[in-house]
């Protein structure tokens, strides 16, 4: 029976320090320096969780990041974190480890049931057996399918765990500080370039730390040393680099919570290599692993097999785990692929008395719920009883990152393996992931990307001092490729993660999945938490012996970031919550908040919706505010209009070419609403532009295109009208505005301003004068979107408050108050004024009844086609009112408009763009685009609200509800 | 007279893992464009680079685009033939310092700011939170972030929020 202990000493665990933690539920102990494998090893935890599709029992395959069995869920609650690989995350005191995808428990897993259909579940079965009967069937099996096979769960509580993303700048960026990556990173160092080196382990070495040999520990040790005592060289560990961008951009996790964006000048890849699994039948069982996992288990933990290991490998570097299990006392057997191993390992392990079982590989894993025995294939079928069976089928250099700019690898015979397929200039690559698997080579090839990297920077070159530990130098790796085993009864698994084995490849095969790419969508090999580290090459060494061709023809999949697994919340780093987004403020925002405005989100403002003191809620507030501007004076903030500052010589000529109606005579003090198109001939806004002096305009916008109005003024001139001497500058936050509306609203400002005049005479409708006020300039322009007689008072945002109090003062013998955004919306629908709801980037001139406004003698953006066939169809949905019909119910906006004669059923001929209670006319009014516009004035139509199973009668009649001559205006 | 409220009306400075950040108004801030020679003509001397502030007759230059500068101070000769723009009101000016100052701005924005790249006298323009910013280097420690008015506080809290998750040291 498979088990593991943990040995009195040894490791590079502190003994001192007990650390307690929960694993599903139960209490468990390991020690500081402890993974969450580790300890639960050393607890004989051997069954840690179901696999993917068969359920079947898994344990640790390997003791690193490549591990796809081995994954956990952390924490309660909002803190839940699902997927952790529990070979890398190291032990925590109070950690609470629950075991996935198994119930009630990963020893007895009701689901285990699935192995008994494991026929149903073959290769792309997704798309063969949960097909029928019906048409959607698959529809009804999914969610079963999903709920069955899966890994973690994510909460969906608001997570409690702070996220955080930093920018870093360096000259060279060493990725893996393992002894090619140290070299590499103390070698550009001691040259004073800024160095990063990243290490996904919590301490530099690599390999080294899984070896207990001690010259080799003091060199690491050195190193580690010496790269410490240079202030240019940052450490960043158990940081992971996820992937690798344009412009040497490396987005890197440190730890849980925090993702870190590095570019550099210079990458240097020092990734190392990923051992392979063999593929054999049973090669699942718990207490099967990867051979350097059993090292490393040994050699940093102090956990080994209780009694006997069995190694089985087609290369050398099992042999190391093999010679050190032995000196811990492990009774080992070697069962060896090759026919002649090299003659110095034999030697050393007969002198530890190890024996070697040539060309033979295993058979089968014997043993219900964990591994027994093993049973060897080849020359020598024994039967051997083991604790523990390490396989070593060769390294995978870690190529991943190297691809992500689109560079695929190349095979590599030497090592029967792929190494990076190239670098763009600026990168190096060194160590094993190259393909060098010597620990003197690897230091040596450190060295020279480091060189590299200073040259292609241009920096000075000091000679490096680093240099290989003074051990017995390797031998040259030797290696023969075994991509598969004998055929034995049982499932050969080749991807442990998602569950594809053997037979799978073969099937794929036989149904014509001959690409790599086809080969891995259609059996989902290679996806998952792991992306294949382990299962790759053998799955491509496999797929190109059915097909009969070699490694490098078969190729590899693309690989793609994120490298490891990482936290949504890493991602989203401090952008949640109130930060999901950014917020603006108007200048008046802090005298809303203290008199009793409610806010409303209006793109990223916040607006008054409406005060207090018209009622406590919008439905009820917005008509009595509309009633003050109506009967008597209100005062609205208007800060968020866009205002664009147009200055310059040519600055006449170009508003007359970007209007569709004339500005190139518009009179010194003078307003005048303006329409602008895009170059397809489409509206893009409206608004209204001031002259201020020969030079000098002041254009407004709306709130919601003031941005993009700013881009295409700016891209205008930047681009297409180069000869025109015109500045534009965005005022919006510059100026603050306010809208002062109503009958009343000449008397009011009278009173704020007793010196000056405001006749009719001196500032009449479209006038517009600058004032000097209380120490600033003040702007009065006589505008209107109520349609009332009415202002507008802009002044530099710094004093904007202080004059909106100013006038609500003086003003308060006439009970001026303050309204929001919804009455203010709702007073131009009343007077027929287009707004953002119909300006919605789908609409001609001639749809919002703006045709007329149009210049035929002068050129403008967008007048040709404009006038293009479909723009100008007689059918067009265009701008009508609304009137309704049925007092006892109610119009809603985005309401589908159908004739009265129509089946009530798919798009209609048009929609409700905006709705309001019309205080003028004591019913619901509304404003809509309707196929043919009013050509249909005075036809009764069918407005359906499908959401709300809702029907109304209405009248088409113009959309100016009030004051259609425009009397109040021009009082 | 009408009172000034500045963006924030904020009068304490906030104070996380030795850093400070406060609200530093009551600047006079003035974009001028023109050609190069008007430019000149209007303020005396002209920042040759963009990135570098010029310090001239007690005003900052700042050359902030093709034919465009700012000028933090009040000598712009606005009859030299430039159009000038005030925009002392819509943007807010944050004072951000503190050994740990740089740390916090390598959370905002994606510039070099280490000590050897980003120096007294240098600023960048850039965003802090998908907002457009200015960031004047005023000390080795000591930084001047110029913000819109109406991001002001988005901005204030996007920062304290920075300062607040710095790790301990």
């Amino acid at each position: 029976m498979a088990g593991f202990r943990r040995l009195d000493e040894g490791g590079r665990i502190d003994r001192t320090k007990t650390l307690s933690f929960t694993y599903n539920g139960k209490p468990r102990s390991g020690f500081s320096g402890d993974t969450i494998a580790s300890a639960l090893l050393a607890s004989d935890d051997l069954i840690i969780g179901r696999s993917f599709k068969y359920h079947r029992p898994r344990g640790f395959m390997s003791a690193g990041l490549e591990e796809p069995n081995g994954l956990f869920t952390l924490g309660e609650g909002a803190r839940t974190t699902p997927n952790i690989i529990g070979t890398t995350t190291l032990l925590e005191a109070g950690m609470a480890v629950r075991s996935q995808n198994a119930w009630p428990s990963p020893k007895f897993d009701v689901m285990a049931v699935n192995g008994l259909l494991a026929p149903l579940f073959s290769a792309g079965f997704y798309y063969k057996t949960f097909m029928g009967p019906f048409k959607k069937s698959w529809m009804l099996y999914e969610p079963i399918i999903r709920r069955a096979a899966g890994l973690g769960a994510a909460t969906v509580d608001h997570g409690q765990a702070r996220y955080d993303t930093r920018n870093s700048f360096c000259d060279v960026l060493v990725i893996g500080a393992g002894p090619s990556g140290l070299a590499a990173a103390i070698t550009a160092a001691g040259s004073g370039a800024r160095v990063t080196l990243v290490e996904l382990e919590g301490s530099v070495g690599g390999s080294l730390l899984s070896s207990r040999h001690e010259v080799l520990e003091a060199w690491r040790k050195a190193q580690a040393d010496t790269a410490a005592k240079f202030n240019n060289l940052r450490l960043l560990l158990n940081a992971t680099v996820q992937g690798i961008y344009d412009g040497n951009q490396a987005v890197v996790s440190v730890g849980a919570n925090r993702l870190e964006i590095i570019r550099s000048q210079t990458i240097i890849y020092a990734t190392g290599a990923f051992e392979r699994p063999l593929v054999f039948s049973n090669n699942d069982r718990p207490g099967v692993m990867l051979a350097g996992a059993l090292r490393s288990y040994l050699n940093r933990y102090g956990i080994a097999p209780k009694r006997r290991a069995v190694i089985v490998t087609n290369n050398d570097s099992a042999y190391a785990a093999a010679f050190e299990l032995a000196e811990a006392d492990v009774a080992v057997t070697i069962a060896e692929h090759r026919v002649v191993p090299p003659g110095d390992l034999l030697a050393m392990a007969a002198q530890l008395g190890i024996a070697i079982f040539p060309e033979s590989g295993i058979a089968d894993v014997l043993g219900g719920q964990q591994l027994q025995a093993v049973k060897l294939a080849g020359r020598h079928a024994v039967t051997i009883e083991c604790d523990a069976l390490g396989m070593s089928g060769g390294w995978n250099p870690s190529v991943h990152l190297t691809s992500h700019g689109g560079i695929k690898p190349r095979y590599e015979n030497s090592i029967a393996s792929f190494v990076p397929g190239g670098f763009a200039p600026s990168h190096f690559g060194c160590g094993a992931v190259m393909g060098t698997f010597g620990l003197t080579a690897c230091v040596r090839d450190g060295v020279a990307a480091g060189l590299g990297a200073l040259i292609y920077i241009g920096s000075k070159v000091a000679k490096s001092t680093i240099e290989p530990p003074k051990i017995r130098d390797e031998t040259v790796f030797g290696i023969a490729p075994v991509w598969q085993a004998a055929a034995g009864k049982s499932k050969a698994f080749v991807d442990f993660q998602n569950d594809v084995t053997l037979k799978d490849l073969q099937q794929a095969h036989q149904e014509g999945y001959t690409s790599v790419e086809h080969l891995k969508r259609y059996t989902t090999l290679g996806m998952g938490t792991d992306q294949g580290k382990t299962s790759n090459i053998n799955a491509i060494g496999i797929m190109a012996a059915l097909r009969g061709v070699d490694m490098a023809q078969a190729g590899t999949t693309t690989f793609r970031p994120p490298f490891a697994p990482l936290t949504i919340g890493a991602i989203a780093g401090r952008s949640v919550g109130k930060h999901f987004r950014p917020t603006r403020r108007s200048p008046l925002h802090n005298w809303h908040e203290k008199n009793g405005g409610v806010f409303i989100e209006a793109g990223l403002w916040q607006r008054a919706w409406y005060y207090g003191w018209a009622g406590q809620s919008a439905e009820i507030a917005y008509i009595k505010e509309m009633e003050v501007v109506r009967r008597g004076v209100g005062i609205a903030d208007v800060s968020t209009l866009g205002k664009i500052d147009v200055q310059g010589p040519d600055a006449a000529e170009f508003l007359n070419r970007v209007y569709v109606n004339g500005f190139a005579k518009l009179p010194i003090g003078k307003s005048r609403y303006g329409v602008m198109l895009n170059d397809d001939g489409i509206v893009l806004d409206d608004g209204t532009t001031s002259r201020i002096s020969e030079t000098q305009y002041y254009m407004t916008t709306t709130t919601a295109q003031a941005g993009e109005v700013m881009s295409w003024l700016e891209y205008l001139l930047q681009r297409h009208w180069t000869e025109l001497d015109v500045h534009v500058t965005s005022l919006t936050d510059e100026w603050g505005g306010m809208a002062v509306s109503g009958p009343q609203s000449r008397n009011a400002l009278q009173l704020a301003f007793p010196d000056l005049d405001v006749s009719n005479e001196a500032l009449p409708y479209m006038g517009v004068k600058d004032v000097a006020y209380g120490g600033t300039v003040v702007r009065l322009m006589r505008l209107s979107f109520s349609g009332e007689l009415a202002y507008e008072v802009h002044c530099p945002a710094n004093f904007a408050q202080s004059l909106w109090e100013h006038i609500i003062h003086a003003a308060a013998p006439l009970d001026i108050k303050p309204y929001g955004l919804e009455a203010l919306a709702s007073l131009r629908i009343e007077k027929g004024h287009v707004a953002g709801l119909e300006l919605d980037h789908r609409n001609t001139l001639d749809d919002l009844g703006l045709g007329k406004m149009a210049s035929k003698d002068k050129p403008f953006v967008g007048r040709e086609l404009r006038l293009r066939e479909n723009h100008t169809a007689p059918e067009r949905w265009s701008l009508v009112g609304l009137e309704l019909l049925e007092p006892d119910k109610k119009l809603r906006g985005g309401a589908i408009l159908f004739a009265a004669d129509d089946e009530i059923k798919g798009h209609g001929r048009g929609y409700i763009t905006s709705v309001t209670w019309s205080t003028e006319l004591n019913t619901f009014i509304a404003l809509g685009l309707y196929n043919g516009g009013l050509k249909h004035e005075g036809k009764e139509i069918i407005a359906a609200f499908p959401l709300k199973n809702e029907q109304t009668r209405l009248k088409i009649v113009s959309p100016h509800f009030v004051d259609k001559q425009g009397v109040r205006l021009h009082a | 007279m009408l009172d000034a409220h500045s963006p924030l009306g904020m009068t304490e400075m906030f104070s996380s893992h030795d850093t400070m950040l406060s609200e530093a108004p009551g600047f006079t801030l003035t974009q001028v464009a023109g050609d190069e020679k008007a430019l000149k003509k209007a303020v005396g001397k002209l920042p040759k680079e963009v990135g570098k502030v010029l310090e001239h007759d007690g005003q900052t230059l700042f050359r902030t685009g093709p034919k465009q500068i700012w000028v933090l101070g009040e000598k712009v000769n606005a009859d030299a033939g430039v159009y000038a723009t005030p925009l002392s009101s819509g943007r807010t000016r944050l004072l951000l310092q503190g050994r740990r100052s740089r740390e916090v701005l390598l959370a905002c924005a994606a510039i070099d700011f280490h000590q050897s790249q980003f120096k007294s006298g240098q600023f960048v323009m850039t965003g802090i939170h998908h907002t457009p910013v200015l960031i004047h280097c005023v000390g080795p420690e000591s930084f001047h972030i110029y913000a819109l008015r109406s991001f002001a506080l988005n901005v204030w809290q996007w920062l304290a929020d920075v300062m607040e998750g710095l790790a301990d040291d």
